[in-house]
């Protein structure tokens, strides 16, 4: 657990910030220049607060008042910068291991190299491997130096959307592996979607919102800080019957007598029964409609009650309960049309290629 | 032609002793240009101008001015080279000791600049990851910076031996001219040349420094190339 209590002055705005950070994955979001970055360089110790605390689960490492300040290389953080920053004259091994503690046995290197799949990269130069090798890498070297608390600054934006892909499963895979907290910086709400739901909003160096993305939503003081944004839907749902012949995957929600289908990839089908994935479905994606359509290609529909009407410019974004909370974006005229509000019975239509599997 | 290579046991003494003085003045240059060219490359601090342009006065001072500062410095008569006579009866103008001295002082800008500007190419980035990584800042400077700007302290060392070889000014200021003492290959070449019919030996001696200075370089050079390439 990361408690965080300071006042970091900036050229044009301070960063005032006042937040617990829990186990698992928490997605710092915001604008470029809102004050991310500074505040995990204020966590690691590369910056310092001008006033205030920070407690590394239970430890504190930084108080104005107690004139506390452990250096960076005693917080036992470990930091993934947005562009690497790998050692360019050690190569990926000695990368991997440059933090480790003499004492630390091989065994937990293994484990990490297998887990990052880096066992065939360990004699290159930093230069000569991509960059999402680079990534892993710089993930594998901050793991590997057994921080109390991770980091993750951008880890994405110097990755093309394939690679993201390609990170996204390791990432997932690190946080069921290693339990601690975990913090992911990202102006991108669905790179952050794909690792977590707990979203710590910030704006202008301060805090603005810190909870469940689908709470957050609800506020309205906070959705212009999602407006640039086409919203997408975060579920974790249960896998209640998979065809491995066809890929064609049946997930329910809880109690939820809605459930979903999707059609996976052979490859990517590597999950079983009663597993939890994630699924994601852009909310421009889902139409809605009065009544359940008897003969139409589109496999999910779900029938729920719309619970909000989130107004924005000449869009409107129903949260629609389906036995979970849906986000739907229609425009406004097709609201006025359909001539529906809040506590409306409707049915949501999206075709199974719209969703998004994670992993 | 024979006679070309035929070295007189005072030429051998210029040799060995320039040799001496360049090797000695860039090993006691080597620490401290490290620890200044980081400095200057990292801090802000107010006063930077005044302490660099103070650094780089011997480059552009004529090393005999700077070899008189040194001498009403550091001479028997000279406010800290008194004090050094009658404590601990030290005596350094005019010994092997000064020809370092001045050695250092003359090609110090040098080492000082190829450093500062090769730690300046490092990006202190990597320094924060390894701190990050847990290591401090001692062994950070010495596992990251120090091989990452390897290639800018060897050509800077290099540079700095090579001034020390051609050192003059400063050195017969300061050192004297005393064979087998402080008379190294420059001082020896300008002696030889005050004398006529020496043509030989000071052709000789002429050759050698360019040879030393050439091979200096060129291993310089060669290492460089191999740092690069791996």
């Amino acid at each position: 657990m990361i408690q965080v209590d300071i006042k970091l002055k900036r050229d044009n705005f301070d960063v005032i910030v006042n937040e617990t950070f829990g186990m698992g994955i928490t997605g710092i979001f915001g604008p470029s220049g809102s004050g991310k970055t500074s505040l995990m360089n204020a966590i690691c110790g590369l910056a310092r607060p001008e006033k205030g605390s920070i407690n590394l689960n239970g430890k504190k490492v930084f108080s104005t008042d107690e004139k506390i300040n452990t250096p960076v290389e005693k917080r036992r953080i470990g930091y993934v910068f947005q562009e690497g920053r790998l050692f360019p004259h050690l190569t990926v091994e000695k990368n991997l291991r440059y933090g480790m503690k003499s004492g630390d046995q091989d065994g937990f290197f293994n484990k990490i190299v297998s887990l990052l799949n880096l066992g065939h990269l360990l004699k290159s130069k930093p230069t000569k491997i991509s960059g999402g090798e680079r990534q892993r890498t710089a993930l594998g070297r901050a793991l590997l130096s057994s921080p109390q608390l991770l980091l993750l600054d951008e880890p994405f934006s110097a990755l093309d959307a394939n690679l993201r892909q390609q990170i996204l499963p390791f990432l997932l895979k690190i946080h069921q592996t290693i339990n601690i907290p975990i913090l992911v910086v990202s102006h991108d709400i669905t790179d952050l979607l794909k690792l977590t739901n707990r979203i710590c909003l910030m704006q202008q160096g301060r805090v603005v919102g810190h909870d469940d993305y689908h709470e957050l939503l609800k506020k309205p003081e906070l959705q212009h800080c999602f407006s640039n944004h086409s919203l997408i839907n975060a579920i974790t749902m249960k896998v209640s019957r998979v065809d491995l012949e066809s890929g064609i995957t049946q997930l329910s929600y809880g109690e939820s007598h809605n459930w979903i289908k999707v059609v996976v990839e052979k490859s990517r089908l590597n999950y079983q029964k009663d597993d939890n994935i994630k699924i994601f479905i852009p909310s421009d994606d889902i139409a809605l409609s009065a009544h359940r359509l008897p003969n139409v290609t589109i496999q999910n529909q779900l029938d729920g009650v719309i619970r909000d009407i989130i107004e924005r410019e000449n869009v409107r974004i129903c949260i629609v309960d389906v036995g979970f909370p849906l986000l739907v974006e229609i425009t406004a005229e097709s609201l006025k049309r359909m001539d529906i509000e809040v506590g409306f019975p409707v049915w949501c239509l999206f075709k199974s290629v719209a969703i998004d599997v994670a992993g | 032609m024979t006679s070309l290579f035929q070295f007189t046991g005072s030429e051998l003494e210029a040799i060995k002793l320039s040799v001496g003085v360049a090797i000695y003045s860039s090993l006691i240059s080597l620490p401290i240009a490290l620890l200044l060219g980081y400095w200057l490359a990292r801090k802000q601090f107010p006063g930077k101008a005044i302490i660099e342009s103070l650094i780089h006065l011997p480059l552009v001072m004529p090393p005999v001015t700077t070899g008189y500062i040194l001498l009403l410095v550091l001479g028997t008569r000279g406010f800290i080279g008194q004090w050094l006579y009658s404590t601990f009866g030290i005596k350094l103008a005019f010994t092997f000791e000064a020809a370092i001295i001045a050695s250092v002082v003359v090609s110090f800008p040098l080492i000082v600049r190829s450093i500062r500007t090769a730690i300046e190419m490092v990006d202190p980035g990597l320094e924060d990851a390894s701190r990050i990584l847990g290591v401090g800042r001692l062994k950070t400077f010495f596992q990251i910076t120090v091989p990452l700007a390897a290639p800018g302290i060897i050509s800077g060392t290099i540079l700095a031996f090579a001034r020390s070889l051609g050192e003059f000014g400063a050195t017969i200021t300061f050192a004297g001219n005393i064979a087998g003492e402080t008379q190294t290959l420059p001082l020896a070449v300008f002696a030889y040349m005050q004398v006529p019919g020496r043509e030989i030996e000071t052709l000789r001696l002429v050759v050698i420094s360019v040879l030393i200075s050439f091979v200096a370089m060129a291993l310089s050079e060669l290492y460089i190339r191999k740092m690069k390439r791996s």
